[in-house]
């Protein structure tokens, strides 16, 4: 059986329904209400998949917080508690953590010192090339060093709720109890919208990318309410920041967010990605620029490294939400996840493809892998990029991002729309057709080429007067961010 | 190699002060000294003057000389010597490096060719020292506006020997509090340390919060 | 909106050290600064006229806790001159292999606070992992991973541990391999870049006006390092550069300031390796403590009217003792410890440099000036 993009095995919402049915009809449509069969079995529905899908969202937070603290940590090259253990015996280009057990008096290290050889041989780093010691060294550790890590975040969430929140005496209060709401209602709102899988979404409406956008720029708004209310001038910083960063990045967003609707034709997430199922190329390939748009904008919605100023420790020490204590910071620091999650969730279903395998077509029976693990996966690698920016990117200052938004990204989604259109318009075969194959293939290796280019750029000059180790590309003050002549 | 300023240099430099200080008055004293440093001595000038005359010759030595960074200026009380019983040193340096030059808008390291600097820019040492008799509000010349980087030392000195400084501009406490009692220096001598070792302090029973009345009682 | 003070510090993650730092903003602008020190005043000055000569080394140390050695050894030239005591040679090579090791701890410790200033927290635990292998060496050093009450009047505590100088090099060439890695991921960013270019302006003369020194002037293009321009110890058979950094007209920059610290790790690091080659008895012998090759005779007490003094160069810039002897108990303790800390004077120009640009520029001007508030407070 040849299962179609737009189904999958585990169609959990007809078993709902088929549940719901039985249900409804042997209770209500056994009493004198019985012409409320339909309604209630419906309503039983929805709100068990809302249920469902949030359970699904945030149980599989875990694994994402669970991920960036253990990435974290293999990016920075920074050890957990049991890796570090292993440091003490392996050490780096014969150079270990010293040889400590000779100071132990009456000879009590030499045993020490034996079990040290033994363990360097057998778990240590003395492969005969010496990158793959480094590597042993450095990053990887083994995965099952890491699994312990994994119901931290769920302590750090029970230790929330044991915390006292605080209302600052001149702060104003209804305003101050009232950010935390809009800020979590609105980002968990957003999870209606996204479906995981062709038969598992909470709500389908017409317009779901239209909605589902505005709702997620709600959360500004309380972001400001929280820096403001806090009687706090640091927050109030923050606050205002965050307002402005944030409204910048919106409309980056929401053109790019444009050109995939234009692309795929239906402002309905749904069928953006049955669009990319039928036409056989995901949209990356086609709107590369777009992606990186898509991505960029995104790291800035969901204030994350290199566009956290407003929660900045260096000036600003946690910002806007500097006041607030125990779950409510709690769920506002979740939300900061739960959007970044959503950010992920939509790259996935814009541009990867969604629930689509990748090679659908071609690999056989990959149609009887469940759709909603592609999704996981693809919103979970794309994570990966976010907590990549993180561990090696420096913070942008204020003016530069709001720069960065106006003045680069906000031309070039509008370059992109332009491009998403005229492929739409003249390119496109009409209704359930394909993409000629030659024009993916085109876009990627031309924008590969143009990043590459463009990455390397050296001033061969500023190299030359300066005889710097690396190859420094700005010599004259950078831009943006140009504030002092 | 890192060459460094040789000992023959600084000596020649110093002597010129020295000998150019001569022609500025009596109220001024230099000599070259040594101080001595690991293995070798190196020389350097040590000028006595007046507080009077201090300006004058921070000025001199500013423009014609190019000192041009003063590392400190520092206070000491001597009780005992009615004749001069606070001290003033000031320890100032010539850097001795010239203005760099300036090539297609960018400041090319000074390139200093170590072996044929003379005069001005070798860079030296000096150590000045002014007394002043016994009175209860010293003060000397300010040479703050000379030297910026002698503001914050003043304050300093005057915030912990109490020696003032005149024409200073912005005087106020910088390492003690600020609400610290007026008239309280704490390096003058009259002040005792608390303790004066650390068996002191252990067998004091009452430790800090020992008032300073009760000093000497056994509580 | 409207001009408001804000109040950085006492507390607070940037200002690496106990002070405030009042800053006059209008909307993100900063339009005027006041900086607040002496909250971590000891009156170390007062407690050294109480103390005899080698008692105060301890002193010295805990100036500046993250730069002990070159604290130590800058008090012990001092006391030197004003005992006028000779040192081996040999102890000169030993004091300069652990006052530049800390050097290159110390500037590792400040690249570790600057990258989280600009934002890059891989930056902090990649450092602090380079300053933990200079922290054993200095333990193997002077006995201690921080304050290592290492130089004696006349010499060193104790020789180089057996096998030191083979850990030395060993960790010295894999950290000049790492030094690459933090310039890649610092100089190949153009965000931190933008972050520190164009920022902080500061000119050189102003800087010698205001009294400051080190490699904070050294970015500006003027070539003044007091380790060759008032020699002392054996700086002139090494083989090292003085780090200069070339500017833009305008002054130097906080990307100015940031490479020269970094040149000098490098210029350290080759400097202990070239002196652990040149140390006279070789670096693999090991004299026992108080050996006259590694200790000189030293007179105890220092009659009223003898003064020494002596510039050095510490991390941070110039530092200066001035001792007056004559003291208590006939002449045991010093009668007046002055000590100059260049951070003192630096950072109440370092306030004057940010003003006009932002807040968020705010850490990464004062991070770059290095401060350390344990030598400016006393």
């Amino acid at each position: 059986m040849i299962l179609l993009a737009t189904e999958d095995v585990l169609t959990i919402r007809d078993w709902v329904g088929i549940a719901t049915d039985f249900v409804s009809e042997n209770t209500i449509g056994m009493s004198r209400h019985w012409e409320y069969t339909d309604s209630v079995s419906n309503f039983l529905t929805e709100f068990i998949m809302c249920v469902m899908v949030f359970g699904g969202i945030m149980t599989t937070l875990l694994i994402l917080l669970w991920m960036e603290r253990k990435l974290l940590g293999r990016f920075m090259d920074r050890r957990g508690a049991r890796t570090s253990l292993r440091s003490l015996w392996v050490g780096e280009n014969g150079v270990t953590a010293g040889e400590w057990w000779n100071q132990l008096p009456f000879g009590t290290g030499v045993p020490v010192g034996m079990l040290n050889q033994f363990l360097n041989e057998v778990a240590g780093n003395d492969h005969e090339l010496e990158a793959v010691s480094r590597v042993k060294n450095r990053s990887y550790h083994g995965v099952w060093w890491m699994l312990p890590g994994f119901f931290q975040n769920l302590a750090d969430g029970m230790k929330f709720l044991t915390k006292e929140h605080m209302v600052p005496e001149k702060a104003d209060r209804y305003v101050f109890e009232i950010a935390p709401f809009l800020i979590i209602a609105t980002t968990v709102m957003c999870f209606t919208f996204i479906p995981l899988s062709p038969n598992f979404y909470s709500n389908n409406s017409e317009m779901s990318i239209l909605f589902l956008m505005a709702i997620f720029s709600v959360a500004p708004l309380g972001v400001f309410f929280a820096g403001w209310s806090s009687n706090n001038k640091y927050t109030l910083l923050g606050g205002i920041r965050s307002a402005a960063q944030l409204t910048a990045y919106e409309i980056p967003l929401l053109v790019t967010v444009l050109s995939v609707v234009v692309l795929s034709g239906s402002f309905n997430l749904i069928e953006v990605i049955e669009f990319q199922a039928d036409s056989g190329v995901w949209n990356i390939f086609l709107l590369p620029l777009g992606g990186v748009l898509f991505l960029v904008a995104m790291v800035a919605e969901v204030e994350r490294i290199p566009f956290d100023m407003p929660e900045a420790e260096a000036e600003l020490v946690e910002g806007w939400w500097t006041e607030y204590g125990g779950m409510r910071w709690g769920l506002m620091f979740a939300s900061e996840y739960l959007r970044t999650y959503a950010a992920c969730l939509l790259f996935a279903h814009f541009f990867l493809g969604g629930w689509e395998a990748p090679f659908e077509d071609t690999i056989p029976y990959i149609h009887y892998v469940p759709h909603i693990l592609w999704v996981f996966l693809k919103a979970w690698f794309m994570f990966v990029f976010f907590v990549w920016f993180r561990a090696a990117l420096h913070r942008v200052r204020t003016d530069q991002i709001l720069e960065f938004g106006w003045r680069w990204l906000l031309p070039l989604s509008l370059v992109n729309l332009a491009m998403a259109t005229a492929l739409r318009l003249w390119v496109y075969d009409g209704i359930n057709g394909e993409w000629p194959l030659l024009i993916p293939i085109l876009i990627t290796s031309i924008s590969l080429a143009l990043f590459i280019l463009l990455s390397v750029d050296e001033d061969p000059e500023a190299l030359e007067a300066q005889t710097r180790p690396f190859s420094v590309q700005t010599v004259d003050v950078a831009s943006p961010g140009q504030h002092r002549e | 190699m890192g060459n460094e300023v040789n000992a023959k240099q600084i000596l020649s430099a110093a002597e010129e002060i020295v000998s150019d200080v001569a022609d500025f008055g009596d109220a001024v004293n230099a000599e070259v000294r040594y101080h001595t440093s690991g293995r070798r001595k190196n020389a350097y000038v040590y000028i006595e003057v007046t507080a009077s005359q201090w300006r004058e010759l921070a000025l001199w030595l500013k423009k014609s000389k190019k000192v041009d960074y003063c590392s400190m200026i520092t206070g000491i009380h001597w009780p005992e010597n009615a004749d001069a019983t606070w001290q003033v040193v000031a320890h100032l340096l010539r850097t001795g490096v010239t203005n760099p030059a300036v090539v297609n808008k960018r400041v090319h390291e000074t390139k200093v060719d170590i072996e044929g600097i003379s005069g001005n820019e070798v860079p030296l040492e000096f150590e000045i020292s002014m007394t002043i008799p016994e009175t209860r509000e010293p003060s000397v010349p300010s040479v703050a506006d000379i030297w910026v980087g002698a503001d914050w030392n003043e304050k300093e000195t005057w915030d912990l020997v109490g020696i003032d400084f005149d024409g200073h501009v912005g005087m106020r406490r910088v390492l003690l509090p600020h609400d610290s009692p007026t008239g309280y220096h704490p390096l003058q001598k009259q002040h005792k340390l608390r303790y004066h070792d650390f068996n002191e302090m252990y067998d004091d029973a009452q430790g800090f919060g020992r008032k300073p009345e009760d000093s000497g009682r056994v509580k | 909106m409207a001009e408001m003070w804000i109040s950085m510090g006492p507390q607070h993650p940037m200002t690496h050290g106990l002070w405030t730092l009042k800053v006059k903003i209008d909307g993100e602008t900063v339009v005027d600064t006041e900086p607040d020190l002496g909250y971590i005043h000891r009156g170390v000055e007062k407690i050294c006229e109480a103390r005899d000569f080698t008692q105060i080394t301890p002193y010295a140390d805990r100036l500046c806790y993250a730069s002990a050695n070159t604290w130590s050894h800058a008090y012990i030239y001092a006391a030197e001159d004003l005992l006028e005591v000779e040192v081996p040679e040999r102890a000169e090579y030993i004091r300069m292999v652990a006052v530049e090791l800390q050097r290159i701890a110390s500037h590792l410790m400040w690249l570790g606070a600057y990258c989280p200033d600009v934002g890059n927290l891989t930056g902090m635990v990649w450092c602090l992992r380079e300053r933990e292998m200079m922290m054993d060496l200095l333990q193997e050093l002077g006995g201690s991973r921080m304050h290592y009450n290492f130089p004696r009047i006349g010499g060193v505590k104790r020789d180089l541990p057996i096998g030191f100088a083979l850990r030395c090099r060993a960790k010295l060439k894999l950290f000049l391999d790492r030094i690459q890695e933090y310039e890649a991921i610092l100089d190949e960013s153009t965000i931190f870049l933008v972050r520190t270019q164009g920022v902080g302006y500061a000119k050189a003369e102003e800087m010698i006006n205001h009294g400051v020194s080190g490699p904070n002037v050294r970015a500006a293009g003027h070539n003044y390092d007091v380790r060759w321009a008032h020699p002392y110890s054996i700086y002139d058979e090494l083989d090292w550069e003085p780090s200069v950094e070339r500017p833009s007209i305008k002054g130097s920059d906080c990307y100015d300031r940031y490479r020269v610290r970094v040149e000098e790790m490098r210029q350290s690091a080759l400097m202990v390796l070239d002196g652990l080659d040149k140390m006279p008895g070789g670096a693999d012998t090991h004299y026992q403590s108080g050996d006259p090759a590694i200790l000189g005779k030293a007179p105890a007490r220092a009659a009223e009217g003898q003064t020494g003094f002596h510039h050095f160069e510490d991390s941070r810039g110039e530092s200066m003792f001035y001792l007056a002897g004559g003291g208590d108990e006939r002449g045991k303790h010093p009668y007046r410890v002055s000590i100059r800390s260049p951070m003192f004077i630096t950072i109440p120009y370092a306030s004057k440099c940010m003003i006009g640009y932002k807040i968020a520029d705010i850490p990464a001007i004062m991070g770059s000036f290095d401060p350390c508030i344990g030598e400016t407070d006393r």
